[in-house]
């Protein structure tokens, strides 16, 4: 049995993340909140709501290194969530989007996070440094509504920090939340506290883009969108990133570094292999896409199945992807030694002589209920193991040992489970892991 | 059972069955024709079921021409992009499914038999009836499609409430009812028609 635990936390989950040490969860129930459960003494518990959208919350991520959680959602804005003490303190990312954000990545150095939107556009939005403020806040500004109290504010904190420029170095400015912009404690939104800035690659895309995701080198980025075409972008900043001396120096920000139209409809969940070598996306007609020697002669392999279309994709390992989506049920595709990919079998692929193979009495008896009912599709005791209605997104979870590779991942689905399953104990998996 | 129909509809084979095992030959042959009618709904059916549960994959998803919409995007077919093809699935000329299927929803319109007046009339009020009555089947559209008795929309929101397959069973088996409750509705009729007819000419005995 590769599903180790089975959560039912909602109706219906629409996205979800874990923290850094995986003992939060955080997940949209299919509305305008984010529900984060904490493991407390062997039962979840809810034990914060995030409530700042108002329309339903399309994306989830929860950083690594510094623990803030970035959530979009259909209302075109973006939160930036940080803990202080036992509150989770939202800063609003402007993202100059006019349509729904679709999806969200943080970068893999978590100084940068790319939003997918139904605007036909990719936001990348980094933390702009503190002393260039005086740059980025005329070309915002427009997006507020007290947009001139905002200039005139910033003439007169201009004024005055000349005529003390020791004030303005170090500057309130440096302080993050307590920042009052504006004379005699005036102060304005939140959202100048922080400066999270978004910009936009406009060009290019011809629909919604559905997934985004993050090449291993922080700089490249890799889309898909519903007009069925997966796009490579560059997105250095400057100030942000640091020149990269191989390859990709001379690449500007939103230039596209490569375009493959090989779907003939929609395309989702796209992922980068861990090293970065290997790019897979899924597209509607029930087909995975594998993409190598990304750049200007890409070579690229695509697989169909008999099955139902997949939503999202995982690298467990540079030979082993696994997918999910309408099937409710993962599937394994791996790669031969000559790297040609192909589908294995179903992760939850019920063998009739399996029983003895299962490690604790816990799944041995579950082994037992499976033998009896082996080809019985509606037993109560099947079905409750496993999704009953799509499963919407894959995440890995990372070991601690070993980063390279993934061997336990956590799925959830619109039935609103989370499952956990472990690699470890599928015995015919382990050689491509 | 393929074998057999195999064997029957390539003549030079069947002519050789016939000769030498003509008794088993005539019986396949019997129940291939009492099968036949039943069993061409069903294969209609099948196909129907299929078709709905490749295209019942449906996702939330925002409305790209309308700032904080979300619509069907069947209904709207603004982006071209977002449509899949329709597929039609036609029994006869007279009884015929569409399903058109975008990235959010899903319509399904159908096409019911009618062979005469009496069956047209019965069908459309009858459609009428359960039209008017779309909210309380969640799934049923108000107004039939052009060209089309009933129209069913299913939306990303329906599929995440109910589950998949009992949505489609539903869809069949109102494809299934519909055919047996009009000529159930027509045998009345006629029956009350003839009913009536005698009550009324009996003043003249």
């Amino acid at each position: 049995m590769a599903a180790v635990s089975v959560h039912q936390f909602a109706q219906c989950i629409t996205c979800h993340a874990w923290s850094p040490d995986h003992s939060m969860i955080a997940f949209c129930p299919n509305n305008n909140e984010v529900h984060i459960y904490k493991l407390l003494e062997g039962k979840w518990e809810k034990i914060h709501v995030l409530q700042k959208h108002d329309q339903i919350v399309s994306g989830i991520d929860w950083s690594i290194s510094s623990n803030q959680i970035v959530t979009v959602s259909h209302d075109r804005n973006s939160y930036v969530w940080s803990q202080e003490a036992s509150e989770w303190v939202p800063t609003l990312v402007i993202l100059r989007l006019n349509r729904a954000a679709l999806c969200v990545q943080w970068s893999p150095k978590e100084n940068k996070f790319a939003v997918g939107s139904g605007a036909k556009t990719v936001c990348i939005c980094y933390y702009e440094q503190e002393n260039n403020w005086l740059f980025w806040l005329p070309s915002v500004a427009m997006d507020f509504e007290n947009r001139s109290e905002v200039r005139q504010d910033e003439d007169e904190k201009v004024g005055s920090s000349n005529s003390n420029p020791g004030d303005f170095g170090l500057g309130p400015w440096g302080r993050g939340d307590e920042v009052m912009l504006g004379k005699k404690g005036n102060s304005l939104t939140t959202g100048f506290s922080r400066r999270w800035v978004s910009k936009l690659i406009r060009k290019r895309h011809d629909s919604s883009v559905t997934s985004v995701a993050w090449h291993p080198n922080n700089i490249l980025l890799a889309t898909t969108s519903t007009d069925g075409k997966c796009r490579v972008f560059s997105t250095f900043i400057k100030g942000v990133d640091t020149k990269n001396p191989a390859g990709s120096s001379d690449s500007k920000f939103g230039e596209q570094i490569m375009q493959l139209d090989l779907s003939f409809s929609w395309t989702f969940g796209m992922k980068w292999s861990p090293t970065g070598n290997t790019l897979a996306y899924v597209g509607h007609n029930s087909m995975i896409y594998f993409v190598d020697d990304v750049g200007p002669s890409p070579s690229a392999q695509s697989v169909s199945f008999r099955d139902l279309p997949l939503r999202d994709v995982l690298f467990v390992s540079e030979r082993m992807v696994i997918g999910v989506g309408f099937d409710c049920n993962p599937m394994v595709f791996t790669a031969d030694e000559r790297g040609l990919w192909s589908f294995l079998r179903f992760l939850d692929e019920r063998k009739p002589s399996s029983g003895a193979k299962y490690g604790s009495q816990f799944s041995e008896t579950f082994g037992k209920l499976y033998g009896q009912s082996k080809y019985g599709s509606n037993d109560i005791n099947e079905t409750s193991k496993r999704h009953e209605n799509c499963i919407t997104s894959i995440v890995p979870l990372k070991n601690e040992e070993d980063n390279t590779t993934v061997t336990s991942f956590s799925t959830a689905g619109l039935d609103g489970k989370v499952i956990i399953w472990e690699l470890q104990k599928q015995h015919d998996l382990l050689e491509y892991l | 059972m393929l074998e057999c129909l195999l064997a029957c509809f390539i003549k030079p084979t069947l002519a050789q069955l016939v000769e030498r095992r003509t008794v088993v030959v005539a019986e396949i042959l019997r129940s291939l024709v009492r099968i036949r009618q039943a069993n061409s709904l069903r294969l209609y059916l099948t196909c129907i079921r299929n078709t709905l549960e490749a295209a019942m994959c449906l996702q939330n998803f925002p409305c790209q021409e309308v700032e904080r919409h979300n619509k069907p995007e069947v209904e709207l077919k603004t982006s071209p992009e977002l449509l899949l093809n329709p597929v039609l699935i036609c029994r006869n000329e007279a009884e015929k499914c569409l399903i058109e299927t975008s990235i959010n929803s899903l319509r399904i319109s159908l096409k019911v038999k009618q062979s005469d007046e009496l069956e047209n009339i019965l069908t459309k009020k009858f459609l009428r009836f359960l039209s008017m009555r779309a909210e309380a089947f969640q799934v049923l559209r108000r107004k039939p499609v052009q060209g089309y008795d009933i129209s069913f929309l299913i939306t990303n929101y329906h599929c995440e409430e109910m589950q998949k397959q009992k949505l489609i069973d539903f869809i069949v088996q109102f494809m299934e009812d519909i055919d047996k409750e009009i000529s159930e509705l027509k045998l009345s009729v006629n029956t009350r028609g003839r009913l009536v007819a005698t009550e009324f000419l009996k003043q003249f005995i």
